[in-house]
């Protein structure tokens, strides 16, 4: 498998491009902020972060966890086309059973199945760091998560209100995942409305509880919090003025940075203008706050190179360590991004497949776990780190890829993960791992598959571990909640 | 529901519709007015300015001269008339230069080119149609499937520039025709089904979603069509899949027919940037060069029974056609789906006027979009002379008309007002615009640089904030971070501060701004802010800014006439009024 790691790909994502948000909004206009005040958690303890890990375009996640034992291993590879080779079968896309030392470094064992008929399964050959953190019981496997407005079968699908709307559309199941909800038009995200709920834990009323390293994105967008968002590479000075603004003297950057405050300190009628004032005052504002202490922390542990999620995760882990240093905050939570994984063709060879790119996954988020060790930023008990991505991919192969499909696997990662285990239950209609017979009752013909697990589900399981755990609250942020059996997977 | 269902009757309706050709007539009158101020003349400069802050890259003196001399409607003739500037052959130009030397070369090349097209290009509404187009028609180098095709690249931006005035099934077509979106969104080489793969979905989606129609059937004004109070879909998943089977069997334009290699081809920079060939049965029948080189859903599987697509609207594309017929009929159908006038002129108003037109607004475009024989060029004159264009609302609290201009437009316009000198061309032939790729990181975009095919900023996003609690749109204000706030600030000084005219140790990879008809009036502060006034805000500068930047520079007493100038130049280009564009 090639590891050629273009940068340029993400070259633009230094800055944090964002993506996602739009679709189909402008309905109702009344259901856009439904927004019951959240009751303020003002007592949280210690301190604790979610790190959300956006695998933008839609992963394709069958071939991150896929089963071991050859009776179902088969019906998976017939599905995908069988297993991929370059010369005999360049239209498969299955991966092949791990053989002879591979096994020990690719094969994981189902915690919460005991039967070995069914509960061995081999990890995409370039995870072999996460796999080993999930045989050290530090990651688990949330299996068949989907965007749903209730558990539902093949039968249900037909009729519209049982199923969210614009599936498979890449901007609108985007939305869903991040709004934890099926109500496609509003503004905010489930993180923001965390946001809202622990931000009064914190000691830094400034710092925004919900950070971004990779720009715009509706998760972490709140009643009230607005997220700060920040470039992989730290906080740079701003040319010809003052860094940190203001200050003394008359020198002509003095002046400039005079004039400058004083234009973004006025009122604008034009709400453009306005909103321009806002971001750049909070740029200010931040530089402030952060810079020194951002540029004085070091971490221990190296990153990689050309590694976008990899710069994104170090500058996590960095912000951790300061506002845990400088008691900042007792509750934040970071959304990182890596982009490329909508493989229409291309999935199993050639520049950034999918192997490229499970391969930047896996050097990343390990580097961020040592990272996060004692010694360095010694919070591995307080971080869980998580993924999600709009949709997973049609089992079937298109020649060279697969396409736009439904339900897919997540993972969970840090010391309060209960890990080493496969969470395949939401108490609905669906669940196991699903069975990959193309059109089986619980998928259609390319093999999308039905979610057994909705992402309100997924995502309160976070939110609680969060501390929002009031089911006003949860009622609030999840509006479909109720219609599902249980609101926590109990993975973390 | 009536609307939709009639326009989709029948086939043979839509070849009809289908519109052709240019619009002589219309588009050739030029200097009717000979010396006299035109009738429809702008009132005065700061009205031409305002019209060319929202036509071009930015006004520019002559510019002002030349549209006050003809007035709205001729000046726009004369830019519809106006023949394209190409990159093309100047980054080809460039890149064999740079390869014969054994230099390397990468999409600097083209972006180059690109800004300086954007700064000095005659036809600037050509070139800010297909700015603008390249924003809804999205390719980009951040894909690794075209980031190495660079002089490809430019020739699809091109194509998009001779295309900026066409009709819109001109445009559709030779979008999907060209190999750049055919790589982009995988297209190219996409197969018929087998009995173990079915093609890739991925142009047959997004070309709807994305290009033409969108996902939920609206009226003319743009407001969604409601069936029991519910949005009602275009298409669902099986309109995907059948769609798909029209979009195969695409390989490069020089793939050898005699004998026939679908993987062959892309010998050359014309035949990366020229039409995809299309592989279907009717070349090579089963009898003679074998079915690996019939690639286009013909025959169905396999030479089985032939397979008809139902697309969108429930229309059926009949089988045994030949592949230049189903994607024709294809694109027929998507062409005069009642969706497009409405779905890509709201885009195209948002790109150059305002990010919330009124309905009424849309639909008055979108009219003009859908009359017969209409093309782009008509469009984007509906949008510059419509009177919500013209004459902007009085400006008061709560304000949402107009839009954050983009971070490059902010530049090009100062460039442009500052009469901004171009290097001499280096030793490959090629004009240095800037220093490499850096102002495309800063900004959060760049020509062909989206990081997805849903462009730098989506045309629905909402800020938090006012845009989000009264269901306002601010596509713009996605790009604009803490982080892009500064990045995009330090490139601007890099182009103000650290490249103009007289200063000592120019730099020699960029423009050099002209300071002189600010420095002329150093001793003015009051005089040097008017002419910024004038120059870059049209004369909407509010008296708050005035006197701000007044003592700025009465303070700015120990500074050289230059470091005033370009600091009122450098502070302004940071101004929320300079921001934004009413």
């Amino acid at each position: 498998m090639s590891h050629s790691r273009n940068s340029r790909r993400d070259f633009l994502r230094t800055l944090a491009l964002a993506a996602c948000s739009g679709g189909t909004a402008a309905m109702f206009p009344q259901l856009r902020m439904m927004g019951t005040a959240l009751a303020n958690t003002r007592s949280l303890p210690g301190y604790k972060a979610l790190v959300c890990v956006y695998l933008a375009g839609g992963n394709d996640s069958w071939n991150l966890l896929v089963p071991f034992d050859t009776a179902r291993h088969d019906v998976y590879a017939d599905a995908r086309g069988g297993v991929y080779n370059a010369q005999s079968n360049p239209d498969g896309l299955a991966l092949g059973i791990p053989a002879g030392t591979d096994v020990a470094l690719q094969k994981i064992v189902d915690g919460n199945d005991s039967s070995s008929a069914t509960n061995q399964y081999f990890l995409h050959p370039e995870l072999d760091d996460l796999a080993a953190l999930y045989r050290a019981n530090k990651l688990a496997f949330a299996v068949n998560v989907g965007t749903l407005v209730k558990p539902i079968v093949k039968a249900d699908y037909s009729t519209p209100a049982n199923r969210p709307p614009q599936l498979y559309s890449h901007s609108d199941q985007e939305n869903l995942w991040h709004q934890g909800t099926s109500v496609t038009n509003r503004v905010v995200g489930w993180g923001g409305r965390c946001g809202d709920v622990v931000h009064a834990s914190n000691p830094n009323q400034d710092l925004s509880t919900c950070i971004s390293i990779s720009g715009a994105n509706r998760f972490e967008v709140g009643l009230s919090t607005v997220p700060y968002r920040m470039s992989s590479s730290g906080l740079s000075s701003l040319n010809g003025m003052c860094n940190p603004t203001p200050c003394s003297g008359v020198s002509a950057t003095s002046v400039r940075d005079n004039a400058l405050n004083t234009l973004l300190a006025d009122t604008y009628a034009n709400d453009f203008a306005g909103e321009y004032t806002k971001v750049f005052g909070r740029s200010r504002d931040l530089y402030n706050l952060l810079k020194t202490g951002l540029d004085g922390t070091t971490l221990v542990q190296p990153f990689p190179a050309n590694n976008s999620l990899a710069s994104q995760l170090q500058m996590v882990a960095k912000m951790i360590k300061l506002s845990k240093a400088q008691n900042y905050a007792a509750r934040q939570i970071y959304y990182v991004r890596l982009g490329g994984f909508d493989l229409h063709s291309g999935l199993m060879s050639g520049n950034n497949d999918h192997g490229d790119l499970l391969k930047l996954v896996n050097d990343a988020i390990s580097s961020f776990w040592l990272a996060l060790a004692p010694g360095d930023v010694d919070a591995q008990n307080e971080v869980t780190l998580f993924t999600a991505s709009e949709f997973a991919r049609t089992l079937q192969s298109n020649g060279s890829g697969s396409d736009h499909a439904w339900g897919g696997v997540q993972f969970a990662l840090g010391g309060a993960v209960n890990g080493g285990k496969l969470y395949t239950n939401g108490g609905g209609p669906i669940s196991g791992f699903p069975d990959q017979h193309l059109d089986a009752p619980n998928n259609f013909s390319r093999g999308q598959m039905i979610p057994g697990i909705g992402v309100d589900q997924y995502a309160a399981t976070l939110a609680q571990w969060l501390g929002v755990t009031s089911p006003t609250d949860l009622a609030a942020i999840f509006p479909n909640l109720a219609n599902f059996a249980t609101g926590n997977l109990g993975f973390v | 529901m009536t609307r939709f269902s009639n326009a989709c009757g029948a086939l043979a309706v839509f070849a009809s519709m289908v519109c052709t050709g240019a619009h002589a007539a219309t588009h050739d009158r030029l200097f009717a007015y000979g010396f006299d101020p035109a009738p429809d003349a702008p009132a005065d400069a700061n009205e031409a300015s305002r019209f060319l802050t929202q036509a071009t890259f930015g006004p520019t003196t002559a510019d002002v001269a030349r549209l006050t001399a003809l007035g709205y409607d001729a000046w726009i003739e004369e830019q519809l008339a106006r023949a394209p500037t190409l990159g093309a052959p100047a980054v080809e130009q460039v890149v064999n230069a740079r390869t014969a030397a054994a230099q390397s070369v990468s999409q600097s090349q083209r972006i180059q080119r690109w800004y300086w097209q954007a700064a000095y290009a005659p036809d600037q509404l050509r070139q800010r149609m297909a700015w603008a187009l390249s924003q809804i028609f999205v390719i980009s180098d951040q894909s690794s499937a075209i980031g190495n095709y660079i002089v490809p690249m430019a020739g699809y931006y091109d194509m998009l520039a001779k295309d900026a005035f066409a009709s819109y099934r001109t445009l559709l077509g030779d979008v999907t025709w060209h190999p750049m979106m055919g790589r982009y969104l995988s297209s190219f080489r996409n197969q018929k089904p087998s009995a173990t793969t079915s093609p890739d979905e991925n142009y047959a989606r997004e070309v709807m979603q994305l290009f033409s129609i969108g996902l939920v059937l609206r009226d003319m004004d743009f407001s969604p069509i409601l069936s029991n109070g519910v949005e009602i879909p275009t298409y669902d998943q099986t309109t995907i899949t059948h769609t798909a089977k029209v979009f195969t069997g695409f390989t490069w334009s020089d793939a050898p027919l005699n004998p026939p290699n679908f993987y062959g081809g892309g010998l050359t920079f014309a035949a990366q940037y020229a039409p995809m060939e299309c592989f279907g049965t009717e070349h090579f029948p089963a009898s003679g060069s074998g079915s690996n080189n019939m690639r286009h859903d013909i025959t169905g599987d396999d030479g089985t029974t032939a397979t008809p697509k139902t697309v969108v609207g429930g229309v059926t594309i009949p089988p045994n056609q030949t592949c230049a017929q189903d994607v024709g009929d294809e694109l027929d159908i998507l062409a005069a789906h009642p969706n497009v006038p409405p779905f890509v002129s709201r885009q195209l108003i948002q790109r150059f006027v305002t990010s919330n037109p009124s309905p009424q607004y849309i639909e008055r475009v979108a009219q003009v979009f859908d009359a017969p024989g209409a093309n782009l060029g008509d469009v984007i004159k509906a949008i510059l002379m419509d009177d919500e264009a013209r004459h902007p609302p009085a400006l008061a609290s709560g304000d949402h008309y107009g839009k954050l201009r983009e971070p490059i437009l902010r530049l090009t316009a100062v460039w442009r007002a500052f009469n901004a000198q171009a290097q001499a061309p280096d030793a490959y032939g090629e004009v240095k615009m800037s220093a490499g790729n850096g102002q495309t990181s800063s900004f959060g975009q760049g020509p062909l640089e989206s990081p997805t095919v849903f462009n730098f900023y989506e045309p629905d996003y909402q800020q938090p904030g006012p845009f989000a609690d009264n269901d306002r749109y601010s596509p713009e204000l996605q790009i604009l971070s803490e982080a892009s706030a500064y990045s995009t600030g330090n490139s601007y000084y890099n182009f103000s501060a650290k490249a103009y005219v007289g200063m000592s140790n120019p730099p020699t990879d960029r423009p050099l701004i002209d300071l002189s008809s600010l420095t002329a009036n150093a001793t003015s502060p009051a005089a040097m802010v008017a002419t910024i006034d004038k120059s870059l805000l049209y004369g909407t500068m509010s008296a708050n800014m005035k006197a701000t930047l007044t003592g700025m520079l009465a303070n700015l007493n120990g500074a050289s006439a230059s470091e005033k100038a370009w600091s009122a130049i450098y502070v302004t280009m940071l101004s929320p009024e300079f921001a934004t564009q009413r």
